[in-house]
């Protein structure tokens, strides 16, 4: 029985496996690390009780939310309510398979069509936290699901543009191929050639990922925590765990893209790539406690008046150079 | 590996069989959007076994990522609960009509694909995407372009429709 599974079945199974693990691991790091950077931000300890430094906190907080009673709000459509959080963590288990953490260490080497892969099942988010802010019967919640849609759509449009200028200096969407088309040094990465379209992809990947100052979708002052208003237990859990997932995947692609991928001083290899990541990760995280929260009508008028004429510009002096 | 390619394929069509059923028999708006999703999922997963990636990947950026989430805007602007004049009992009369015109398209095209299909291969062979960029802006340059056009027109009469309206208030 065993040999007729075929071996690129096996190596899908494994790696989805791993991929959970990592994801795991990575959401119990990342809430002990904004937690810790917030309170460095805001001249506070952050968490320091649970174990040496605060460490076991995060574990303590999931604990918390795995044992939390699961609670389907009255009028709710319980189907659509309960499938929300799953579409949201799904389509992003996908996305890691594409992406070449270090020369020896990626899942999929001959992934042509790698980029496009992760651009379009990110776009799946968009779905799940709709069906969320929806089913829920609750106004807060639609209206975070109604902001959602709007910003997301809008901020498709520069994140594909900005993508674009890469593709055509390198000619393929193979992530594996356009790391190893980079040098071990920041200047032979292609943030140097495009400075502008990484910083427009860094913004418009802030917005795709709902992560502050454009986390208006779960806007806590407003909305009291918007599309997730009504999620308790691990609902809420797996909305969360997606989204720091999400924000991976967002600061993998900025890094293969723009950074070099595993390529780095010294010696190259996956270590390169998660310093870059984390990195990336970090300014995140001090974006998030340094700016306010835009207002509506700023966050629209940034990416229709400014970010999406600026990547055709941009796309357009590229596509002339490499012509030439 | 034949069998598994038989399992796969027919999981695909069982579960766009499913969607559809769903997208027509549901209740609520937003429960057919769903069905709709899953039946465009299912196509995509059509073209990744035809060894088109690239097509299956871009249905499912645009349609599942982009125009189903429009038509759930515009499901949001409206207020359908279930319940409405939709989610009476059809009569049998219906039933039978909707069936019928349902068929009708799949038997014309299918006898029309059975009649004049290209002999298959066993493991189909990807075509590059270079290849593919070849092929629309080189001898299909003329339909791709008019496409392109349509779109346009279309943006344009939305828009054009869009400020009639407002007017009218």
């Amino acid at each position: 029985m065993i040999e007729t599974i075929p071996t690129q079945l096996i190596a899908i199974g494994v790696g989805l496996a791993a991929v959970m693990a990592f994801i795991g691991l990575n959401g119990l790091v990342l809430v002990y690390l904004e937690r810790k950077v917030a309170g460095f931000i805001q001249r506070r300890p952050g968490p320091y009780e649970v174990g040496p430094y605060g460490l076991l906190q995060p574990l303590a907080d999931g604990l918390k939310l795995v044992g939390k009673q699961m609670f389907t709000p009255k009028g709710a459509d319980a189907f659509l309510y309960w499938l929300a959080p799953i579409i949201s963590i799904a389509p992003v288990l996908v996305c890691f398979l594409a992406v070449p953490f270090g020369p020896h260490v990626t899942i999929f080497k001959d992934m042509n069509v790698g980029l496009i892969l992760i651009l379009a099942f990110t776009g799946i988010n968009v779905l799940a936290l709709c069906l969320a802010g929806w089913a829920s019967q609750n106004k807060y919640a639609l209206l975070g699901a109604a902001r959602d849609i709007s910003q997301s759509v809008a901020y498709e449009i520069p994140l594909l543009l900005s993508v674009l200028p890469i593709i055509f200096m390198t000619g393929t969407f193979n992530l594996y191929e356009i790391s190893m088309g980079q040098g071990s040094w920041p200047w032979q990465w292609h943030v140097a050639t495009q400075p502008l379209a990484f910083v427009i992809f860094f913004i418009c990947a802030l917005a795709e990922t709902n992560r502050a100052p454009f986390d208006l979708p779960e806007a806590e002052s407003e909305l009291t925590a918007g599309f997730h208003t009504e999620y308790s237990g691990m609902g809420f859990g797996v909305f969360f765990l997606a989204e720091y997932a999400y924000m991976i995947i967002a600061c993998s692609v900025a890094t293969v893209l723009f950074l070099g991928g595993w390529n780095g001083p010294l010696v190259s290899g996956w270590w390169w790539f998660l310093t870059k990541v984390y990195l990336l990760l970090l300014v995140m995280m001090w974006f998030r406690w340094t700016y306010p929260r835009v207002r509506f009508d700023q966050l629209l008028n940034l990416c229709w008046k400014w970010l999406i004429p600026l990547t055709v510009i941009n796309l357009l002096i590229t596509a002339l150079v490499v012509a030439i | 590996m034949e069998n598994l390619a038989y399992i796969v394929l027919f999981g695909h069509i069982g579960f766009i069989l499913v969607g559809g059923f769903m997208t027509v028999l549901a209740e609520s708006l937003v429960r057919a959007l769903l069905g709709l999703i899953m039946t465009l999922f299912g196509v995509a997963g059509l073209y990744f076994l035809m060894a088109a990636p690239f097509i299956g990947l871009m249905q499912i950026l645009i349609y599942v990522g982009a125009v189903s989430v429009l038509i759930f805007f515009a499901i949001m602007l409206t207020q359908a609960w279930s319940g409405g004049d939709e989610a009476k009992p059809r009569s049998a009369k219906t039933f039978i009509y909707a069936i019928m015109g349902a068929l009708a398209p799949a038997v014309f095209l299918g006898m029309a694909v059975i009649r004049t299909a290209p002999p298959s291969i066993f493991t189909p062979e990807e075509t590059e995407i270079k290849a593919l960029g070849q092929f629309l802006l080189e001898p299909y340059i003329l339909p791709f372009e008019l496409i392109s056009l349509l779109l346009t027109i279309a943006m344009a009469g939305a828009v054009i429709l869009g400020f009639e309206r407002r007017k009218q208030r």
